[in-house]
C-alpha cells in the first residue's frame, strides 16, 4: 500500500521523462541531475533559510522550468534534427557538470530533510505523513498537467507539437517556443519529483542516477511519451519494490526493477499500459 | 481588384538544382489562381517558399501589405497565409475538432480557446466533416483527411489558402464535393492559390492560371487562354489527348 504512495512519485519524475520524449523525441539524461538539484534545493531551503519544506515545492516548480528552458536553448535546441546520439551526449554532459559541481560543493554523504508530519493509522497499518502528503501533491500536479494539455490553448499546441511538428508550425503555431517550454516543464516536474522524494528518504548528490534509472523502468511500463501512463507505470513499481523489500534485503529491489525492465522491454516494447497507440 | 500576395522575382536552388527561377506573379483578392506545370516544375517548393517553409535565395514575396520574405512559417500563419499539404499532416492522435481547434487557436485572430472550438465547428462542417468531430485523425480515410487538412486550414480565418492538390487521390464523386466547398470558400470571400494535376477540375475551378516549367514562369492567363496557349500544350502537355481534355474542361 505505501507502495503506491512512493510509486506515485516515481511517476511524476517519469512524467517529467515522458513528456520531454513526447514532445520532442528527445532522451533528456540530464534527469537525474534535475532530480538532484530539487532534493538539494529543498535542503537548502529548508536548512538554510528555515523555509517550511513543503513551501519550497511552487519554488522547485518555477525554478525548474526557467532552468529547464535555458537548458533547452544551452544544451538541446542546437542538436534538434540531428542524429539522437549527440542529444544523448549534450544533455549527459549537462548531467556530468551538475553532478561533478554537487560532489565538488557538497560531497557524496548522505543528506537528510527532516520533515515532522504525523502518520496516519488505519487498521494495523501506518502510513507516514510525508509518504501520504508527497502522493497527494504528486495528484495535484499531475492533475494540473492534464488540465493544461487537454483543455488550453497552450496546452493544445504541446499535443499539435508532439503530434506533428511540422503541421503545427504551419497552422500558426511558434513550435520552437513550445519544444523549450515543454522541456521546461519536464524538468519542473523531475525537479519536483526530487523535492518530494527528499521529503521521503535521505539522498545523496548521486542518488540521481537511480532514480533516473527508475523513472526509464517506468517510462518502459508506461510506455514512452504517455504521461498517464507513467504515472500508473510509477504506482506499479512502488508496488513491485514494496512487496519485493517482504521477501527479500532491499539491496536487491534494483535488481528485481532492472529483470522487470528487460522483460517488458522484450514482451512489450512499447509499455504495459500504452493504451490506444496506434 | 488588388494584389493580396505579391511575387517578385523568387529564386531558389538545392545544391545545383535550380527548382524556382526568377518568379514573379500575384494572387489577387478573392481570386482563385491555377498553378498548374509537369511533375518537378517546382510548384510545390513555390508553395514552401511563400509560407516560409523556405527562404527564397533571392526574390520578395509582400502579403497584404507586408514583406513577408523569410518569416518563419507560424508567422505567417498568422498573418492569414493557410495552407493543406499534398501529403497529408493531420495531427494524428488529435481528434478532428481539436486539429480544427489548434489551427483556429493559431491562426489569423488569434482566438481564445472557446472561441477557436466554436470556430472549428464551423470549419469542420463545412467541410462536411460534422459526424466525425471527436474521430482521432488517424481513423479518417484519406478523403476524411484532405477535407481535414481543409477544415483546418479554414478554422484559422485566412485571407489565402494555398491548397497543395486536394483532389488527388479522390474518386470522382468525392472530387465534385471538393470542388463545390472550394467554390464556397472563394465566396467567402477567401482567395485561394491551387496546385492540381487535374486538368478539367482546375480549369473549370481556376479566374487564371499559372504554368510552370522547370522552375519558370511559361504562360499566365485566363484557362480559355492557357488551352489555346501553343507553347504550353506542344512545350508542356505535348500530348495531343491531353490538350483536347484541357479544351473540354475550359468551355463547358
Amino acid at each position: 500500500m505505501d507502495g503506491v504512495l512512493i510509486g506515485s512519485v516515481y511517476g511524476l519524475a517519469a512524467m517529467g521523462l515522458t513528456l520531454i520524449w513526447g514532445v520532442m523525441n528527445v532522451v533528456n539524461l540530464t534527469h537525474g541531475a534535475a532530480i538532484v538539484a530539487g532534493m538539494f534545493a529543498l535542503y537548502l531551503l529548508t536548512s538554510g533559510i528555515d523555509m517550511p519544506p513543503y513551501a519550497a515545492l511552487p519554488l522547485i516548480l518555477v525554478g525548474g522550468f526557467l532552468i529547464g528552458v535555458a537548458l533547452y536553448w544551452i544544451a538541446v535546441h542546437r542538436m534538434i534534427g540531428r542524429p539522437p546520439l549527440m542529444i544523448l551526449l549534450s544533455t549527459f554532459s549537462v548531467n556530468l557538470v551538475v553532478i561533478g559541481l554537487g560532489t565538488a560543493v557538497w560531497g557524496t554523504g548522505l543528506f537528510n530533510v527532516a520533515v515532522a508530519l504525523p502518520g496516519v493509522t488505519w487498521r494495523r497499518y501506518t502510513f507516514s505523513g510525508t509518504h501520504i502528503l508527497a502522493a497527494v501533491l504528486t495528484a495535484i500536479i499531475a492533475g494540473s498537467l492534464y488540465l493544461f494539455l487537454y483543455h488550453t490553448r497552450l496546452g493544445k499546441a504541446v499535443r499539435a507539437v508532439a503530434n506533428n511538428r511540422e503541421a503545427a508550425e504551419l497552422v500558426g503555431i511558434p513550435t520552437t517556443r513550445v519544444l523549450s517550454l515543454s522541456f521546461g516543464l519536464g524538468v519542473a516536474l523531475a525537479g519536483a519529483a526530487g523535492m518530494l522524494i527528499a521529503t521521503m528518504f535521505p539522498f545523496t548528490v548521486l542518488s540521481g542516477d537511480a532514480y533516473q534509472l527508475k523513472s526509464f523502468v517506468v517510462t518502459a511500463l508506461g510506455g514512452l511519451g504517455n504521461p498517464a501512463g507513467a504515472l500508473v507505470g510509477g504506482v506499479a513499481l512502488g508496488l513491485v519494490e514494496g512487496f519485493a523489500a517482504q521477501f527479500m534485503p532491499v539491496s536487491w529491489t534494483l535488481v528485481i526493477e532492472f529483470v522487470l525492465f528487460v522483460v517488458v522491454l522484450i514482451i512489450f516494447p512499447r509499455g504495459v499500459f500504452a493504451f490506444k497507440r496506434s | 481588384m488588388t494584389a493580396l500576395l505579391e511575387i517578385d522575382g523568387l529564386n531558389k536552388s538545392f545544391g545545383g538544382l535550380r527548382a524556382v527561377s526568377d518568379l514573379s506573379f500575384v494572387v489577387r483578392e478573392r481570386e482563385i489562381l491555377g498553378l498548374i506545370g509537369p511533375n518537378g516544375a517546382g510548384k510545390t517548393t513555390v508553395f514552401n517558399l511563400i509560407n516560409g517553409v523556405f527562404a527564397p535565395d533571392r526574390g520578395r514575396v509582400r502579403f497584404h501589405g507586408v514583406d513577408i520574405t523569410g518569416h518563419p512559417p507560424y508567422h505567417i500563419a498568422r498573418h492569414g497565409l493557410a495552407r493543406t499539404h499534398q501529403i497529408v499532416q493531420p495531427l494524428a492522435e488529435l481528434s478532428v475538432l481539436d486539429n480544427c481547434t489548434v489551427g483556429a487557436c493559431f491562426g489569423r485572430e488569434n482566438l481564445s480557446l472557446a472561441r477557436a472550438g466554436a470556430a472549428a465547428r464551423e470549419a469542420a462542417v463545412f467541410t462536411g466533416l460534422e459526424d466525425r468531430l471527436s474521430t482521432p485523425a488517424s481513423q479518417l480515410t484519406i478523403a476524411g483527411k484532405k477535407r481535414l487538412e481543409l477544415a483546418r486550414a479554414l478554422a484559422a480565418r485566412p485571407r489565402l489558402l494555398l491548397l497543395d492538390e486536394v483532389l488527388a487521390g479522390l474518386n470522382p464523386t468525392e472530387i465534385e464535393r471538393m470542388v463545390k466547398v472550394i467554390r464556397s470558400i472563394r465566396e467567402q470571400g477567401i482567395a485561394i492559390l491551387i496546385i492540381e494535376h487535374l486538368m478539367q477540375a482546375i480549369m473549370g475551378l481556376s479566374d487564371r492560371i499559372v504554368v510552370l516549367n522547370s522552375g519558370q514562369k511559361l504562360a499566365e492567363g485566363a484557362p480559355t487562354e492557357i488551352a489555346n496557349n501553343t507553347a504550353v500544350i506542344e512545350a508542356y502537355l505535348g500530348d495531343p489527348a491531353l490538350a483536347t481534355t484541357l479544351h473540354g474542361g475550359a468551355q463547358p
